[in-house]
């Protein structure tokens, strides 16, 4: 069948053979298998059980779930990342089955250093001293009278696609992608706060510091707190959740997810740098010289392929099937400005299309229509840009400045090869 | 000239940040300046500044600046509440509590609260980091290491003697967040000695002293050690001029491995490739995936949980029922005469007469029968 017949309005013996294949597809295991491509389908001509009957009274999930069908869209852990019994480990996102640009509060990332803390918004305090005029304790309905702001951004862990610096490990884009989420998050501005107090000029660092069992604390330079950054309660439109910091936690808008302290309890400006665990021991990039980048602050320019993945692949796609490949951009130091495609592992690249809200420090959807042809061999390689003038390097060009042992920050192209039988597999393209 | 624009633009930007706070936020002053300031942040990125009550994508309310200065929702700490909270510990020894600590009471403590997840003589394990590899002064040469065109080749050792910058991050995160299940529990003491014994198996010295077994550590000393990888790490933080050191390295992308079209990066459409490259594919990698992975849109499997029918009865048929075949009413008996399963039967598929299936519960069979042997005798069995 060529092109052009294809994209007529399909005729019924089309439609039924389709359907056909879909039904074996979808519900494989049970016996509709039909040899009658014309036969009725069996979802139209039956009644369906939840049609015939009752469903569940409004009173049902005071809180809504689910269906209990997608229970296997799950936050998911490796044993290899299971440090401290699961406490001091990180649960990665879906992003396989990730829609548009807002993930859900029940599958955003987790990542804590001693366990999630159940904070108790009543004994909630927050504390701001240090170079500063007038310090101040904050109740949490205190905190959260100051006038709010909403904004949507996701959080990125720099060790995203860190595992990967010598060669792709994980064959699934939740694993190799999915240390990261996006959510709108609802908060006070900092420099809002702290018009009142009286910064002194003299200050240069604020301690953030968490109230959880690892009292997780990050440094962060004053001018991204008189920028952007936000102390956020609201997370898509409710409270936070406890694995993201409730009920408080600084956001640092493109800024590694482990500046953006949760259980948040205490800030404190001062004039010199704290040197806190985890911005010493480890989140900082160690390179070939010898010497490490430290206080690395904003997640670069990024971007994948979501969709074909290895989770799910294109092995029920028949030639001449058109097909929608969508992806991911981001950026943690501005707008996404475009996206390149390629379909020969970065050799040569086709503009693909943004699509939706294009938001800074925000996931930004992308896609390119494709008319699938059976049995070709595809490497799929994308390439985002931002308003900062930031392009994806290739790997070539990452490692021969980072080298292969800076755990952190790699935002090289990736490459997904999607093989004859349809199949999808990480592949890398470097020397 | 890019320079020179920059740092002009660096010291507008310091000069605003001030102004906002000594002349509040109402103020027009500086508002071209804080215009220009905002475009490139330290990150090496760029910033929205508000134009026209928006940022961005995003309207802001102009009152909220307006305003802001007026607010103080809060209270002002108390001494000794500053003193409870305000514990971290910097390099420069603020912070840090008087005390001391041996070697010898270290590995005590270690081996009573900590071997179980360092390992012996902190060697790792049991899914918790490292503390010591070995000599710290010996392996910090080993930093250079890098896998990049050797797979096989030895990595570099990062653990607290080779790597870490500051001691005070050592005695800081011990008091704050170990040992890992039970933070906070240990003493200023305890935490000496437990300092102690990382230097030890470090192999390290202070001013000239080797940390030996007999070593006793102190405020005094701790202040005289010196990591042997303190000048490691870039760019600078240290010191009044740190910030413009710090935003002077992220504006050269060559700094961290970027890739900028405003410094020369190219956005090659065709032909990009050398042709060295080649494919590597996944050899081995990384399984063991929890819950195994799977996209399949199936029934879960579901533990049949025991409900109670008096509870059932109450949310789900009493309406109804209440009135008519109540629970172990005399109405029951010529239903119960058809037999049991007839009842069941009906019950669980509904009837013509009203009965919706199972109640409208989403119940299994097994425990929906439980409610119809309560409505039908008044009894929990």
């Amino acid at each position: 069948m060529n092109n052009k017949e294809s994209q007529k309005v399909l005729d019924r013996r089309d439609f039924f053979k389709k359907t056909a294949a879909l039904s074996v597809t979808a519900i494989a295991g049970t016996s509709l298998v039909s040899s009658n491509a014309r036969a009725d389908d069996p979802a139209i001509m039956n009644n369906v059980p939840w049609g015939q009957k009752w469903g569940d009274p409004v009173t049902a999930n005071r809180y809504g779930v689910p269906s209990k069908y997608e229970h296997n869209v799950l936050r998911r852990n490796t044993k290899l990342l299971a440090s401290g019994n699961f406490r001091a480990s990180i649960a990665v996102a879906p992003i396989q089955e990730s829609m548009g640009i807002i993930t859900p509060n029940g599958l955003f990332f987790s990542r804590s250093h001693g366990g999630v803390a159940h904070v108790d918004p009543h004994e909630y305090r927050l504390m701001i001293h240090g170079l500063v005029e007038k310090p101040i304790v904050l109740t949490l309905e205190q905190l959260k009278r100051y006038p709010s702001v909403t904004r949507t951004h996701f959080i990125e862990c720099p060790a995203n696609g860190g595992q990967e610096w010598r060669g792709p490990q994980f064959n699934s884009i939740q694993f190799a992608k999915g240390f990261m989420s996006c959510a709108e998050w609802t908060g006070v501005y900092l420099k809002t706060i702290l018009a009142d107090l009286g910064l002194k000029p003299e200050a240069q660092w604020m301690l953030a510091e968490g109230s959880d069992n690892s009292e997780m604390g990050r440094t962060i330079p004053i001018d991204k707190v008189l920028d952007d950054a936000m102390i956020v309660w609201g997370q898509n439109g409710e409270a936070l959740r406890p694995e993201q910091g409730y009920p408080v936690r600084i956001l640092l808008p493109g800024w590694e997810g482990n500046l953006c302290v949760k259980w948040l309890k205490r800030l404190e400006f001062s004039t010199e740098p704290w040197y806190c665990k985890e911005e010493t021991s480890k989140y900082t990039d160690l390179k070939p010289t010898g010497k490490a980048i430290q206080h690395f602050y904003a997640n670069e320019v990024n971007s994948t392929v979501t969709s074909p993945s290895p989770e799910i692949d294109w092995t029920h796609l028949k030639d001449g099937d058109i097909v929608e490949i969508e992806g991911l951009a981001w950026s943690g130091m501005g707008t996404i400005k475009g996206v390149d495609l390629s379909f020969d592992g970065g050799k040569n690249y086709v503009e693909a299309k943004l699509k939706g809200l294009v938001l800074p420090k925000s996931w930004t959807r992308w896609s390119y229509i494709h008319t699938y042809k059976k049995g070709d061999v595809l490497q799929l390689t994308s390439r985002a840009m931002d308003d900062a003038g930031y392009i994806q390097p290739t790997i070539d060009q990452e490692v021969s400045v980072m080298g292969v042992e800076a755990v952190y920050h790699r935002n090289a192209v990736e490459t997904w090869e999607v093989n004859a039988k349809g199949e999808v597999n990480h592949v890398q393209i470097r020397s | 000239m890019f320079k020179l624009d920059r740092k002009l633009i660096i010291t507008a930007s310091t000069a605003a940040a001030v102004a906002l706070f000594t002349l509040g936020c109402g103020g027009s002053t500086g508002t071209t300046e804080s215009k220009k300031a905002s475009k490139i942040s330290i990150d090496g990125g760029v910033s929205y500044p508000v134009v026209n009550d928006k940022t961005g994508p995003y309207y802001v309310n102009p009152q909220v600046a307006q305003d802001a200065p007026k607010i103080y929702n809060g209270r002002v700490p108390t001494a000794n509440e500053l003193k409870a909270w305000n514990k971290d510990i910097m390099p420069d020894g603020t912070g840090l509590p008087e005390g001391s600590g041996s070697v010898e009471d270290g590995e005590e403590i270690y081996d009573a609260k900590c071997v179980m997840c360092h390992g012996d003589f902190g060697s790792g394990g049991g899914g918790y980091p490292a503390l010591s590899k070995g000599n710290a002064y010996d392996l910090q040469k080993t930093l250079t290491n890098n896998r990049w065109k050797d797979p096989d080749a030895d990595g570099p050792t990062r653990e607290f003697g080779s790597y870490w910058p500051q001691a005070s991050t050592l005695f800081w995160y011990i008091k704050d967040g170990m040992p890992h299940p039970f933070s906070k529990s240990l003493s200023d003491d305890e935490v000496y000695a437990l300092v102690a014994y990382v230097l030890n198996i470090n192999e390290m010295e202070i001013d000239g002293v080797e940390v030996d077994d007999e070593y006793v550590l102190d405020r005094e000393k701790f202040l005289k050690i010196k990591m042997p990888n303190r000048n490691g790490f870039e760019p600078n933080i240290d010191g009044p001029n740190a910030l413009p050191g710090v935003r002077a390295y992220y504006a050269n992308a060559k700094n961290f491995g970027a890739q900028n079209l405003n410094q020369g990066a190219v956005r090659c459409m065709k032909d990009c490739q050398k042709a060295s490259v080649k494919t590597k594919r996944i050899n081995g990698g990384i399984t063991g995936f929890l819950p195994p992975m799977s996209d399949v849109r199936d029934l879960p499997a579901v533990k049949e949980v025991k409900v109670d029918p008096k509870e059932v009865y109450k949310n789900a048929c009493a309406m109804c029922h209440d009135s008519y075949l109540a629970p172990g009413s005399d109405e029951w008996a010529g239903y119960v005469a058809e037999g049991m399963d007839t009842v069941y039967a009906k019950a669980i598929k509904g009837t013509q007469g009203g009965m919706p299936a199972k109640g409208g519960t989403s119940l299994s069979d097994a425990n929906f029968k439980t409610v119809v042997d309560y409505i039908t005798t008044g009894k929990v069995k």
